[in-house]
């Protein structure tokens, strides 16, 4: 409920608002945070495959 | 005679604190009193858009099979079903590709195509590590390093665009609403919720003199009994490395096979062999740490050999360890309202019978008994509903198909009548969940009822990464040991192309993944339209049989901006075949074709075309050339509401008959 927040200056605000639009986001903050997570993706932790099997266990689709 | 005593500061505080709790509620209560008319007046203002209709309730059917609905109605087993189709409109539903539950709901929820949600399956990959992992939902770390579940279905499901603008929606169990996404509304979670383990739902099964052990969605564990007494503990979630426990206690008088008592933490509950327990609330515990669950005890046998089956250990709806529903305290309000209920995704324990601990009768039990509490909290939500959206969808379709379907719509004859029965009958309980559902609506309420996708066996299991191994597309390295699983014998630096999930093949693109090979463009392209073109012929010696109907090319069927992660081709099989259980976890060591000997014998991950699912409307509706599909209902709602439809939503709105516009 209380997300940080950053600012940006309105021009490129409204750059973003645009391209938001025409590549399909739903609002131009889906957009954005899309940017950021690709972009800091492969700094963040990624699980091993113990933790993967776990989460999956019980899954019906899967064995 | 004089008398000196001395009264501390204590009293004067305990009078005067208890004074400021009355002159503060008193305070309130008139606060509240006074600002009442201006209250009321900004809810007027407040109030939002008026729709064409005062409520629009939508009753999903997972896997509701538009062939059996209509070989049912024509029997004349389902007369709400067929007096709705009357009055309204009955249609198959186009699904999405491939027609897989999150990624049809998801595209339900949100009008769009899997481009713009970016769910393709039930898993995607990590580009780094190859690894198969869970598509819905991701564990990351804040700050301070605490778990913290983020949702990665993207885009934005209508009821958030209709709570903005003052429609009040409540949505039940929808697929991919974990963790709840705050909105203007409430929600509670379904598909993808885990248990309190933090699996997608992993029973346990106590038994004497058994090995310890596990099932492939389950634990065993190993106790022993000392005078009628059984001491055991039922393992919750890990924290910090840690696994909470609950203790349990099971008593029985020598002689009595049939009856015993339970003892876990509360009042003693009374067990009785082949007969499920109501919700038992337990706290799992180690040192000072304290997490509620709920689970339900089964006991399968006290004597000659002690056998207690325990379902996965749901979070407490009441006492949730993790918020379920938006807000965090809507669960707790059903739970209120209806007592304790599963939260957990899926919540019928289908591993159980699959592993031979429950017997059919046992999972139906199960499966009927959440559809129960499922179809009460509905009920309630209705009749609180003076106005807007409600969305409810039940599961008990599509477990009871995958189980029990052994026979196909345009077979005449089953091979399994009881099970076949089972399915009807499970059809039935719909139409009468209909009739008590119809019989609460008026003349101003729209009813949508709808399915994700129909249904179809699961009789050969198509092993694609071998398949790919066989054509010199995946290499395996040259010493490999253990299990295949995970991709754990690939070659990366050889390997072109490979598979997981239920549906998609994947090049390994030079720039996307790691240890790509591939080059995008004209190369990338080729090798699609190669693979594509050999699979299409990739012909089922034992049976003769085609398998493959149509493979799609993933650059042609989505569009939006998280492609990246779509399967660069999705193999839409002929009914009857499926990706094997070995290709669907990243195994590629084996046969290409196999019998699915599981007793999931039923299954919905074919070409889409196979298994559309199936629209009823109690108000005749038009729809476009192509037919109505699930992308449709998100822009309907809002055009309902006389919302206007975001230019990024890709479904388009159905018409009322005789009108210009919904």
């Amino acid at each position: 409920m209380f997300e940080p927040k950053i600012k940006v200056n309105k021009a490129l605000y409204d750059l973003l608002v645009k391209q938001a639009d025409e590549k399909g986001y739903s609002s131009v903050e889906e957009y954005v945070t899309h940017v950021l997570e690709t972009a800091v993706a492969d700094a963040g932790e990624h699980a091993t495959e113990e933790e993967i099997r776990e989460r999956l266990r019980g899954l019906g689709y899967l064995k | 005679m004089n008398f000196l005593c001395y009264i501390g500061p204590g009293a004067g505080f305990a009078v005067m604190g208890s004074f400021l709790i009355f002159f503060g509620a008193l305070l309130l209560g008139m606060l509240i009193l006074l600002s009442l008319p201006f209250r009321l007046l900004a809810a007027l203002f407040r109030r939002g858009p008026h729709g064409r209709f005062r409520r629009c309730v939508v009753m999903g059917l997972d896997g509701m099979d538009p062939r059996r609905a209509r070989r049912l109605m024509e029997a004349g087993r389902l007369p709400n079903f067929k007096a709705l189709a009357g009055q309204g409109s009955f249609s198959p539903l186009g699904s999405t590709c491939p027609p897989i539950s999150p990624v049809a709901w998801s595209t339900f929820s949100t009008g769009v195509n899997p481009g713009k949600h970016g769910i393709y399956d039930f898993l995607t990959r990590d580009f780094n590590s190859y690894l198969p992992e869970l598509s819905s939902t991701r564990l990351v770390k804040d700050r301070k390093g605490r778990p913290e579940t983020v949702l990665l279905r993207k885009s934005q499901p209508f009821w958030k665009a209709l709570g903005e603008r003052g429609v009040p929606c409540t949505v039940l169990r929808v697929p991919l609403t974990y963790p709840p996404e705050p909105f203007r509304g409430r929600a509670l979670s379904a598909m993808c919720a885990p248990d309190l383990r933090g699996t997608q739902g992993e029973f346990t099964l106590f038994e004497e003199d058994g090995a310890a052990g596990s099932f492939t969605g389950g634990r065993r564990i190993r106790v022993s009994r000392q005078d009628g007494l059984v001491r055991c503990a039922l393992p919750g979630p890990t924290l910090d490395g840690h696994t909470l426990e609950a203790s349990l206690e099971v008593k029985w008088k020598a002689g009595n096979n049939l009856k015993a008592r339970l003892l876990a933490g509360g009042a003693p509950v009374r067990l009785r062999v082949g007969e499920y327990t109501p919700w038992i609330s337990l706290t799992f515990r180690q040192g000072r740490r304290r997490v509620r669950g709920i689970a339900r005890f089964l006991p399968l046998a006290l004597e000659p050999r002690f056998r207690l089956y325990v379902t996965p250990v749901n979070i407490d709806p009441g006492h949730p360890a993790m918020p379920v529903a938006w807000p965090a305290s809507f669960s707790v309000y059903l739970s209120r309202l209806i007592g304790p209920y599963a939260t957990l995704g899926l919540a019928e324990d289908t591993w159980g019978l699959t592993a031979g601990v429950l017997s059919d009768e046992q999972f139906e039990r199960q499966t009927l008994d959440i559809h129960r509490e499922r179809e009460r909290m509905f009920f309630e939500a209705l009749r609180l509903t003076r106005r807007g959206v409600l969305v409810c969808v039940f599961d008990i379709t599509d477990r009871m198909q995958h189980m029990f379907m052994r026979r196909m719509e345009e077979e005449p004859v089953s091979t399994d009548p009881a099970a076949d029965a089972r399915i009807d009958a499970t059809y039935e309980l719909c139409d009468a969940m209909l009739g008590r559902l119809r019989r609460r609506l008026g003349r101003r309420d729209l009813l949508l009822v709808l399915s994700d996708h129909g249904f179809t066996t699961f009789r050969r299991c198509v092993h694609v990464n071998a398949w790919l191994r066989e054509q010199g597309y995946l290499v395996e390295k040259e010493q490999t040991e253990g299990t295949s699983d995970y991709f754990a014998h690939v070659d990366w630096s050889r390997t072109r192309a490979y598979s997981f999930g239920l549906a998609g093949v994947y090049l390994n693109l030079r720039g996307r993944e790691a240890q790509g090979i591939v080059e995008s463009g004209a190369q990338a392209d080729a090798l699609k339209r190669e693979l594509a073109a050999k699979l299409a012929e990739l012909n089922d010696s034992a049976t003769g049989e085609r398998a493959v109907r149509t493979v799609y090319d993933g650059a042609a069927v989505y569009t939006g901006p998280y492609t990246q992660r779509a399967p660069d081709l999705v193999v839409g099989w002929h009914s009857g075949y499926r990706h094997s259980w070995d290709t669907a976890v990243g195994g590629t060591a084996g046969a290409v074709f196999s019998d699915n000997d599981s007793k999931w014998c039923g299954d919905h991950c074919v070409d889409r075309l196979e298994v559309p699912g199936v629209l009823f409307s109690n108000r005749r509706l038009v729809f476009g050339a192509g037919g109505p599909h699930l992308a449709d209902v998100a822009p309907t709602l809002l055009k309902l509401w006389n919302l206007p439809v975001p230019g990024y939503m890709d479904g388009n709105g159905w018409q009322l008959e005789g009108k210009s516009n919904v």
